[in-house]
């Protein structure tokens, strides 16, 4: 690679445009935390893009000092973000600064059909483009949410039963037919986790763990500032973690997982006698509300799952552990004992406890991550000549890194 | 969203007769507080008639309404409106050239001592049960006509929330709506069952009833023809209503 002068300039224009499509909106001064450039340089880069109108700056305040916020300009195009969860459908459209401009909740029934629910969310694209009076053909792609494991290359739900009736539906290809739009499908909990590690809790760190706490269990494992997958896309399926070798059978096949505790029908179980019939969202208003039966299931459900998140933050020795799903909108009901639960391992409390935090998102992480994965995966800026470069490492992270050593 | 065991609202063994014609046959059916109970059925499964027996519009030929566990006659929809039930019918009864809270304080308007009235005070009112349901129109003052159909629905039920109601009865609220309209109403009505009240919700389509339903009763021939939780399979329910179980 040749050291001439234009091409390290190219270089670090496409370096802090990424910086700025990573986070969406990034002050001067966050820029050159981000990207390890001068001050002076990353003021010059930005004055070259504004001129070329790829990106715009306007006043803002940061730690209560005013500040130059810059983000990527509207003209760059909409990104559709959608949440298929277990029993409901969110759909957003967001500009290329994660700015939200329309949004739409649909409840949907249990044990959802794929066709009808993917209909659904074409027609909430359609809808919802018309809404704010734009055209389909400005959506740069559409990033899916799926509660289940999915291959991230070719956007289809990899393991079976996981899902009923979604097993082996290429969402991201059925969804492409619909709309005509480029789709990218990734799990509910990486997604979760690519939001916080871009735009919320975790973005200072390099290494977490996103862990959601809803119908099912599931975590998103972020090295190195990128999302682990695994092979078909089944890394930090903590759903499917024995912790109860003589348990029910899950409906993957396993026995005894946590997902046949915690967040399925045995988890609302025991309240049936004493509180009747219950959904979820039932669960979580009331715990919050004070009831002490739905406090006392929803913190039996942290420590189960705190456990589980134990001996997963033992392996990869995170910096911080990030908690959503709509469990965790409880607060301390249920991270409390999760917290307590990591307390326990003497290898998480070094060099001192690891940090155990609510989604800063709450209960929009996977909506949001998305959108960021809608935005990062299409070409928004093709004359910016991209060159990927490596992230560098801020001071934080240098030192976080001789922890385990 | 206490549920009590005492039903807010309930049908004991209701009949309804047309002439010879036998549009209801002992009905059965019960809401609680913060529960919505779907009520499906074939076309002249009887669904109608029993909103129109709860709205006072028809009374039973026999059979026990009961509020709270005490049988009343509901003798006519202001009689209903009394007894804390308030229905929303398919046809909504809203007025296109009245806006928003002309709409939803039509016929029963705040007015002074002087007679005047107090447009303050009810778009005061409307602005406040427009925000409780999360309903998400341009401004109070807007013409209807200039509305989505989801937007009228919305305005139908909150039109139904001045009288404080503790049921609401909702007919075919999601029948020619837009997907994403459709899910506004839907939304509505998770609100209403947080609010606590007590939810009839008639309709078509099993993905709606579904999505939002603590309890579905199937109706066929008007009889009751099964009782199914939410979470049972669309299957089950539609073979209940087609007489095929």
């Amino acid at each position: 690679m040749s050291g001439s002068q234009s091409s390290l300039r190219e270089a670090n224009r496409a370096a802090v445009l990424d910086a700025v499509k990573r986070h969406g909106g990034l002050t001067q001064v966050e820029l050159t935390g981000a990207t390890g450039l001068s001050a002076a340089t990353v003021s010059t880069i930005v004055k070259e893009l504004v001129a070329t109108e790829l990106v715009a700056v306007r006043s803002t305040t940061r730690s209560g000092r005013r500040a130059q916020l810059v983000t990527l300009t509207h003209r760059l195009g909409l990104a559709a973000g959608v949440e298929i969860g277990h029993r409901r459908l969110r759909v957003a459209l967001a500009d290329a600064s994660h700015d939200v401009l329309a949004e739409q909740v649909l409840p949907l029934p249990s044990e959802h059909r794929a066709d009808t629910t993917l209909d659904r969310v074409a027609l909430l694209v359609v809808e919802l483009t018309e809404r704010i009076g734009r055209e389909l053909d400005e959506v740069v792609g559409v990033g899916v949410a799926v509660p289940a494991p999915v291959d991230p290359e070719s956007g289809t739900v990899t393991a079976p039963g996981v899902l009923h009736g979604w097993d082996g539906v290429a969402v991201a290809q059925v969804l492409e037919k619909r709309i005509a739009r480029p789709v990218f499908a990734d799990n509910d909990a990486n997604l979760g986790a690519l939001a916080e590690s871009a735009v919320g809790a975790a973005k200072d760190c390099y290494d977490a763990l996103y862990v959601r706490v809803s119908h099912g269990t599931g975590a998103g494992i972020v090295l190195g500032g990128r999302v682990l997958h695994g092979v078909a896309g089944t890394a930090g399926e903590i759903g499917h973690v024995l912790v109860d070798p003589g348990g029910a059978i899950c409906r993957c096949g396993s026995r005894g997982c946590l997902d046949t505790v915690v967040g399925g029908p045995a988890f609302l179980e025991p309240l049936r006698t004493s509180h009747g019939t219950l959904t979820l969202r039932d669960v979580v208003t009331r715990a919050v509300a004070g009831d002490p039966g739905c406090a006392r299931v929803v913190a039996d459900a942290g420590a189960v799952v705190g456990r589980v998140v134990a001996d997963l933050a033992t392996s990869v020795a995170p910096q911080r552990v990030v908690v959503g799903g709509e469990l965790a909108e409880t607060g301390d009901v249920l991270l409390a004992p999760l917290r307590e639960a990591l307390r326990r391992r003497a290898l998480l409390d070094v060099p001192h406890p690891l940090d155990v935090v609510p989604a800063a998102l709450g209960p929009r992480a996977e909506l949001v991550g998305a959108i960021v994965l809608a935005l990062q995966s299409t070409d928004l800026l093709p004359s910016a000549g991209i060159v990927p470069v490596d992230r560098p490492r801020a001071e934080h992270e240098a030192s976080a890194g001789g922890r385990t050593s | 969203m206490s549920r009590d065991r005492t039903p807010l609202l309930a049908l004991r063994q209701v009949v309804k007769r047309f002439g010879a014609v036998e549009a209801l046959v002992g009905v059965d059916l019960e809401v609680r507080a913060g529960e919505v109970v779907a009520l499906v059925g074939d076309n002249g499964a009887g669904k109608s008639t029993v909103a129109k027996i709860v709205a006072g519009v028809l009374t039973p030929d026999a059979g026990l309404v009961e509020i709270d566990g005490e049988p009343v006659t509901i003798g006519s929809p202001a009689a209903a409106n009394r007894l804390g039930v308030a229905t929303v019918f398919q046809d909504l009864a809203l007025s296109e050239n009245l806006d928003v809270t002309q709409n939803i304080f039509l016929g029963r308007e705040l007015r002074t001592r002087q007679g005047f009235l107090r447009d303050l005070e009810m778009e005061r009112v409307t602005r406040q049960i427009l925000q409780t349901l999360t309903v998400r129109v341009p401004s109070v003052r807007t013409p209807l006509r200039t509305l989505s159909g989801g937007q009228r629905q919305a305005v139908a039920i909150a039109r139904t929330l001045v009288g404080e109601p503790r049921v609401v009865v909702l007919d075919e609220p999601t029948a020619a709506l837009s997907v994403a309209q459709t899910a506004e109403v839907l939304t509505h009505v998770q609100r209403l069952r947080d609010m606590g009240l007590g939810v009839i919700l008639i309709s078509h389509n099993m993905t709606d009833v579904r999505a939002v339903s603590d309890r579905i009763e199937v109706l066929r021939h008007g009889r009751n023809n099964g009782s199914f939780e939410a979470t049972a399979s669309h299957e089950a329910i539609l073979a209940a209503i087609t007489g095929a179980a």
